[in-house]
């Protein structure tokens, strides 16, 4: 009788601690990717300022600014889901890239303290962006462990939990760049 | 940034001579002083056998009590001459080499210093540094030091308490200037059974103190490592792909596995080591023409950490 008790208490422990724990590992994901968000937030405030920066030197480069400008402005417009979000801010990555290419036929705005400030601001956004992406998809593969194998899985099902997929990683984290080569590229 | 040579300069190669006359002087009079020590206690055995009890005692005790004088007084000049050496070989050397270097012997890291740096989860009853090396190279500021941090367990045996005392870390830390602005710590320890089960509660069950475990992607790195930080995203910000493989590679270039850690925009470096570098040999002779091949070395290897981990690349808002 009292092992039984004993045993049906430390079923209930041990459930009560996989439930909250699987509980707490969606929280954590859904953690990881506001924090994604927060970091998109602040690269893309950094677009207004580099763009008008950009504008006084650049004269033959308008198409390339008003398309960054257009793209901040769709991510951050409302009913934009965090997927779409990241989407534009590839596009943006890649639009700014193109940018600061051409910055080389542009040796005034090189040498400008103001842009080489936002520059280094800019690649730090981008390695703050992957870090936080990095630590999603780290969160996302705890989650998806603990919903996908026994016995996490019967408490997944009965919360309605499934597996998430994890982000793509972007070009840079699949080459794997020094930083002297983002720098460069 | 070239490799430093181990050329001797013509003005420390005149000390060198003149420390060697030195060196000699103080390896004769050792032998002096244990020679009588030794002899004392030969004479004490053989008269003691021979009944001479008392004779052989006195005999033997003014032996000790001489060759104790001798080492004794030897014992100065020893000190000094491993000052000079220090100062006028290995100090003259190291700014021969590049004016930006200092050495000063009687530094080193202090221990709040190697206790702030959290790069041992073990605090130390004994601790000394000694041989303090401070550089920048290009846009990077550095220090390194010698360092021998201990702690000690007490059992009880039947002849009372013994104490034992382990070594924490016998080697190196090396601390630079990290390139990147960050506010939380990240810790790198190697990989043994200990840390892995805690590594491993701190992931399933709870977090020990403020920082958790962070899971890499690289698993040459996740091998050979495990990381505990503040913050996950900036543990990830500073460890990038990129530094997880130098750091991998700069592990297998050292003789035994290394600790960091990532604490107020520094990085630091414990490099567990076998050898006690920048020291006068007592036995062998000064005139050697590699003499400080090894302290060059080491020196060369601690520079090279800059340039291995791309400290130099400052592309970020941290200059």
């Amino acid at each position: 009788m009292i092992i039984g008790a004993i045993i049906l208490i430390a079923i209930l422990i041990i459930g009560v601690g996989m439930y909250n724990s699987l509980i707490g590992k969606k929280n954590q994901v859904t953690n990881a990717f506001s924090a994604i968000d927060v970091m998109l937030k602040k690269r893309f405030d950094l677009i207004p300022n580099l763009v008008e920066t950009v504008k006084q030197y650049m004269q033959y480069e308008g198409d390339t600014l008003t398309k960054i400008t257009e793209l901040r402005g769709k991510a951050m417009g409302t009913g934009v889901s965090e997927v779409e979000k990241l989407a534009i801010d590839q596009q943006i990555g890649s639009a700014v890239k193109g940018l600061m290419v051409s910055v080389e036929n542009y040796p005034d705005l090189k040498a400008n303290s103001n842009f080489i400030n936002l520059q280094s601001t800019w690649t730090e956004s981008e390695e703050q962006i992957a870090a936080a992406r990095r630590n999603y998809n780290a969160t996302v593969t705890t989650y998806n462990n603990a919903v996908m194998m026994f016995p996490g899985s019967i408490f997944a099902g009965m919360l309605n939990y499934y597996p998430m997929e994890v982000l793509a990683s972007t070009e840079e984290e699949r080459k794997n760049l020094s930083a002297r080569e983002l720098f460069n590229s | 940034m070239a490799e430093f040579e181990t050329q001797i300069s013509p003005q420390v190669q005149n000390t060198l001579s003149e420390l060697e006359n030195e060196r000699k002087a103080i390896v004769d009079e050792k032998y002096k002083g244990w020679g009588a020590i030794i002899f004392s206690g030969v004479v004490i055995f053989l008269m003691g056998a021979l009944g001479v009890i008392i004779a052989g005692l006195l005999l033997g005790l003014c032996g000790i009590g001489y060759g104790i004088y001798v080492l004794y007084a030897i014992s100065e000049k020893e000190k000094s001459y491993k000052d000079r050496y220090k100062r006028d070989v290995i100090g003259a050397t190291l700014v021969a080499i590049d004016a930006n270097l200092t050495f000063d012997h009687y530094k080193g890291i202090l221990e709040s210093e190697f206790r702030y740096s959290q790069l041992f989860s073990t605090t130390p009853d004994r601790y000394s540094t000694e041989d303090l090396i401070i550089g920048k190279l290009d846009k990077t500021g550095f220090y390194f030091a010698e360092v021998h941090a201990e702690y000690k367990t007490e059992t009880q045996t039947k002849n009372g308490r013994q104490v034992s005392w382990h070594d924490i870390l016998k080697g190196i830390i090396f601390v630079a200037d990290f390139n990147k602005h960050f506010n939380g710590i990240t810790i790198v320890r190697p990989k043994s059974m200990s840390a892995s089960i805690s590594a491993w509660f701190s992931k399933n069950v709870f977090s020990f103190g403020n920082k958790s475990v962070v899971q890499l992607e690289n698993d040459t790195f996740n091998k050979d490592f495990v990381v505990y930080s503040s913050d996950q995203i900036e543990a990830r910000y500073i460890l990038t792909p990129a530094l997880m493989e130098r750091i991998t590679d700069l592990n297998k270039r050292s003789a035994y596995h290394v600790s960091l850690s990532f604490i107020a925009s520094r990085m630091y470096i414990a490099f567990p080591l076998d050898h006690n570098y920048f020291e006068p040999p007592m036995f062998k002779t000064l005139l050697n023409p590699n003499l400080l091949s090894n302290d060059i070395n080491i020196l060369n290897f601690m520079c090279d950490i800059v340039r291995e981990l791309d400290l130099n690349t400052r592309i970020w808002t941290k200059q």
